[in-house]
């Protein structure tokens, strides 16, 4: 079976979890955004959370189905219709053959994700079926989708026949905010910036620009100080230059001291900027929820905190699953 | 090796020297802990990432414990044909670049030719290689102000490289050129053209 795009959204893509192993050719994690809205969706499709589903930023696609289909939408807050009639995000949706999907205007946060039982079936293309613009690899065409598309469906049953759930519990969804607060771990370059610099990236309120996208996040606000300093040679002149070095995901960079920027699943690999603090990596769904003109803090946190985040995620994701892991 | 934490999913190894990296990433790669989900090299680092079962100490010790290979031995043997790109030399920054070597741009162009390039390691964008030379006769600093947007194709120099855009991107080197090669082709079965290890000469059309 197959989705017939008939309108493609703005940035309509397909993605899972990532694609590892590659990051050394330049090829980075990709994967869905919003990971934790996307597993969401493939968990009330009676997917494994391991299916690709179909990212949708800001505006989404209109598609008709060639067959009987369950899917759900989960994410950013949107009106959800079928055949024009109104239907809610979070629970799961049937279809019937020649149904049309379509949606309102985003109210808030930037991606959804729509799952379909069976998953999204296009071709793995190095261990992962998320789509890589930059590369042109994965998805359809390694593109956003386009009118005409067909997108093919698998055929899958929920997994060991248990059913899905109808809808997600509200006190586990993830929620829009216009004001985010985000935890961050200094380094590695922290000490390029100077004891004000780094008070002022810790202590303002910083503003997400429309310069945001599946590579990275651009905030605007005052100016960060770095300490004056003989480059190394090779490095280039701006006190946030470094000699090219790889970048973590959610690593921050200010390259001239204005605007940090920070990268995400569709990374470049590497650069010459320095990195001066790591958003933790529980956070990062958090940044791809974010709208532009999002009031955000970065707020500094120790190893330990860093991980407790990432074992709370792990048992958020236990309680969505029903198992141990 | 200095190793600093990066995140809590990531750690960062530098080294004094490219030759120190590349032999430490030859070791490594041979022997990731479960866990290890990428491991980059750059110019005087080795970027880790990691998620369960690995934890920061266990990455640690292994980055410690791991001896390098040794360098020589692992590219001497490398009998990889020569890529050749065709390069029109008009390079927007080729006349900043002949003023801060103290040389004409004839004299950049033929040195750029005359040198043989290996891709020291890979990344940044898909299909970028940090090419390296002996004694590399062009050494020049990144631009103060990098570019938002250089054209696919655009041959540069940055500090102990040089390197050719695959893509349009963001970049901050010094462009001497352009070349028509197509250096990612994801409908190829192998789609960067230039991979670690392979030899790079340029030739002016």
């Amino acid at each position: 079976m197959a989705f017939e795009i008939l309108e493609p959204g703005l940035a309509t893509t397909v993605q899972d979890r990532g694609r590892f192993g590659y990051y050394n050719v330049g090829i980075p994690q990709g994967g869905a955004m919003d990971a934790l809205s996307a597993e969401m969706a493939n968990a009330l499709a009676g997917n494994t959370p391991a299916e690709a589903v179909l990212e949708c930023t800001y505006m989404g696609p209109r598609f008709r189905t060639d067959d009987a289909a369950v899917i759900a939408v989960t994410g950013a807050p949107v009106d959800v219709k079928v055949n024009g009639g109104a239907r809610g995000e979070w629970s799961r949706l049937e279809l019937d053959a020649g149904d049309e999907v379509s949606f309102g205007i985003l109210r808030g946060g930037t991606r959804f994700y729509i799952a379909v039982r069976g998953g999204i079936d296009v071709p793995v293309v190095l261990g992962s079926r998320s789509t890589y613009g930059l590369g042109g690899i994965g998805g359809l065409g390694g593109r956003p989708l386009r009118a005409g598309d067909l997108v093919p469906v698998g055929n899958g049953a929920a997994p060991d026949g248990s059913e899905p759930p109808q809808e997600i519990d509200p006190g586990l969804r993830p929620v829009f905010e216009k004001e985010v607060s985000v935890r961050v771990m200094p380094g590695l370059y922290d000490h390029r910036l100077t004891a004000r610099g780094m008070e002022t990236l810790l202590g303002a309120t910083w503003t997400l620009t429309p310069v945001a996208d599946r590579t990275g996040l651009r905030y605007s606000g005052p100016e960060v100080e770095w300490e004056p300093r003989q480059q190394p040679f090779g490095a280039g002149s701006d006190p946030s230059n470094i000699v090219d070095a790889g970048y973590a995901v959610g690593s921050i960079q200010i390259p001239g001291g204005k605007e940090p920027i920070v990268l995400h699943r569709d990374a470049v690999s590497g650069g010459g900027y320095a990195m001066v603090a790591t958003v933790i990596s529980a956070d990062m769904d958090l940044l791809a929820r974010s709208a532009p003109g999002t009031k955000t803090r970065f707020r500094s946190v120790s190893m330990d905190e860093a991980l407790a985040a990432r074992a709370h995620q792990r048992s958020l994701r236990a309680r969505l699953w029903g198992s141990g892991d | 090796m200095r190793i600093l934490p990066f995140g809590e999913g990531a750690l960062v190894a530098e080294f004094p020297a490219l030759d120190d990296v590349l032999a430490h990433f030859a070791a490594l790669s041979a022997s990731p802990p479960p866990g290890v989900t990428e491991l980059v090299p750059a110019a005087r680092t080795i970027l880790v990432t990691f998620a369960a079962p690995a934890s920061t100490a266990v990455v640690r010790q292994w980055l410690e414990q791991t001896a390098p290979h040794d360098a020589e031995a692992s590219t001497a043997e490398d009998s990889r044909d020569i890529v050749t790109l065709e390069v029109d030399y008009s390079g927007q920054d080729l006349p900043a670049v002949a003023r801060l070597l103290g040389v004409s741009e004839a004299e950049v162009v033929r040195r750029h030719q005359h040198c043989v390039w290996t891709a020291a390691f890979t990344g940044f964008a898909p299909g970028f290689a940090y090419l390296v030379t002996p004694e590399n006769p062009l050494q020049v600093p990144r631009l103060a102000e990098p570019r938002t947007r250089v054209p696919a194709g655009s041959v540069g120099l940055a500090g102990e490289f040089s390197g050719v855009y695959p893509s349009a991107s963001p970049g901050g080197w010094q462009l001497i050129g352009r070349t028509d090669a197509r250096l990612w082709d994801a409908a190829r079965e192998q789609p960067a053209l230039i991979a670690p290890g392979t030899r790079v000469r340029f030739r002016a059309v």
